[in-house]
């Protein structure tokens, strides 16, 4: 069986409207793929940065996985939250990146989307908060209904990802 | 000269904290020390260190320089729970007390050669601002109780942090029969062709 390692960092976001963010993250893969050990999916802490616009959240992922086939190649989907001061908690963004599929350290940038509502949803947006969310968060990583919805560009996430294979090279695949 | 191949590999860091960027503060030292998994032990080296007290520079260089050297060598069956390195940066407050100023953590670079790292460091916030208060009054800063909480992913939902300054961390790395094990951690641009002269 060849086996995957994912080593790295959720770094943090840049390019969002608001200050104090936060994220919840998830790994996803197809049926093939059997995780050994590590953690599959999480929330990262809420960061308010002082001197600077990005959030950072230096998340560690370090996650193992068995497979027996090429399909369903893991990806890393995101929720990117805001956090205001009365504690109420207000989605920012959805994105989704592939695993990098050869090994060593990738500087990652996901970028992210906001669904658009209707302009009576976009105006109460713009003075209570809140906001139109998806109902089903797969809709983060698979196209297949997509062409619905209607979305904005939302900011920024940057992950730091170090990959090992092994025994990849044994059954053929070239990376 | 052993036959069969080898059960454990062995991953030697090089390194130094080089500096800091904290542009609201003076008179820093850190503390680093290392997070690993259970397949994971330090053969040689040390883990842990306190670094000396820094100020920044008269002039324009506003950074804080500890060129603190780090050097250790870990051996592992299984490249799951890869070292991280932990760093807490602490300094005085205005009434003298020593408070910290930041956490911070990264993964121990996984390919073999020279790296530099700058991570950002945050420290807990105050729930409230009377608490902000009382805290900045007494010198009990909110921190948090084991500093590798950094390193972990459980727990980290419930914490609210600011960041507020950066360190620079280089990395020298050497892998030992990480290879010969079956793990592919070199990116193939970097591969050495050994075709010989």
């Amino acid at each position: 069986m060849a086996e995957l390692h994912i080593i790295g960092q959720i770094v943090g976001a840049s390019g969002f409207p608001h200050k104090s963010l936060f994220c919840k993250w998830g790994l996803q893969t197809g049926c093939a793929w059997k995780l050994l050990s590590g953690l599959r999916e999480g929330q990262t802490q809420v960061d308010n940065p002082v001197i600077q616009d990005m959030a950072y959240w230096s998340h560690p992922i370090d996650v193992h996985y068995a497979t027996k086939g090429l399909q369903g190649w893991p990806k890393l989907y995101m929720q990117v939250w805001h956090q205001d001061s009365f504690g109420r908690n207000e989605l920012c963004g959805y994105g989704f990146c592939h695993i990098p599929s050869s090994p060593g350290t990738h500087d990652i940038q996901c970028v992210t989307w906001r669904p658009l509502g209707t302009w009576q949803e976009q105006l109460s947006q713009m003075f209570v908060g809140g906001g139109p969310q998806l109902k089903h968060s797969d809709l983060i990583y698979t196209g297949a209904d997509r062409y619905r919805l209607q979305t904005m560009a939302m900011g920024k996430v940057h992950l730091q990802l170090s990959i090992i294979l092994r025994n990849f090279d044994q059954y053929g695949v070239e990376y | 000269m052993l036959s069969g191949k080898p059960s454990v590999f062995l991953l030697m860091v090089n390194g130094q904290i080089e500096s800091a960027d904290f542009p609201e503060f003076d008179e820093l030292y850190c503390k680093y020390s290392y997070v690993y998994g259970h397949d994971w032990a330090p053969t040689t080296g040390l883990e842990e260190g306190i670094s000396q007290i820094t100020s920044k520079n008269r002039d324009s260089n506003q950074c804080f320089v500890w060129n603190f050297p780090m050097e250790i060598t870990f051996k592992s069956t299984n490249p799951f729970g890869w070292p991280q390195i932990v760093i807490s940066v602490y300094g005085a407050d205005l009434f003298g007390n020593d408070v910290v100023r930041g956490y911070g953590g990264v993964h121990v670079p996984t390919t073999p050669g020279r790296h530099k790292r700058t991570i950002p460091m945050f420290v807990p916030e105050s729930s409230s601002k009377l608490q902000k208060f009382t805290s900045w009054l007494t010198g009990r800063r909110p921190e948090f109780t084991d500093p590798k909480v950094v390193a972990q992913g459980e727990g980290r939902e419930v914490t609210r942090v600011l960041s507020q300054g950066y360190v620079t961390i280089s990395f020298n790395i050497v892998t030992k029969d990480l290879k010969k094990l079956g793990y592919d951690s070199i990116p193939a641009n970097q591969t050495s062709d050994n075709t010989g002269f």
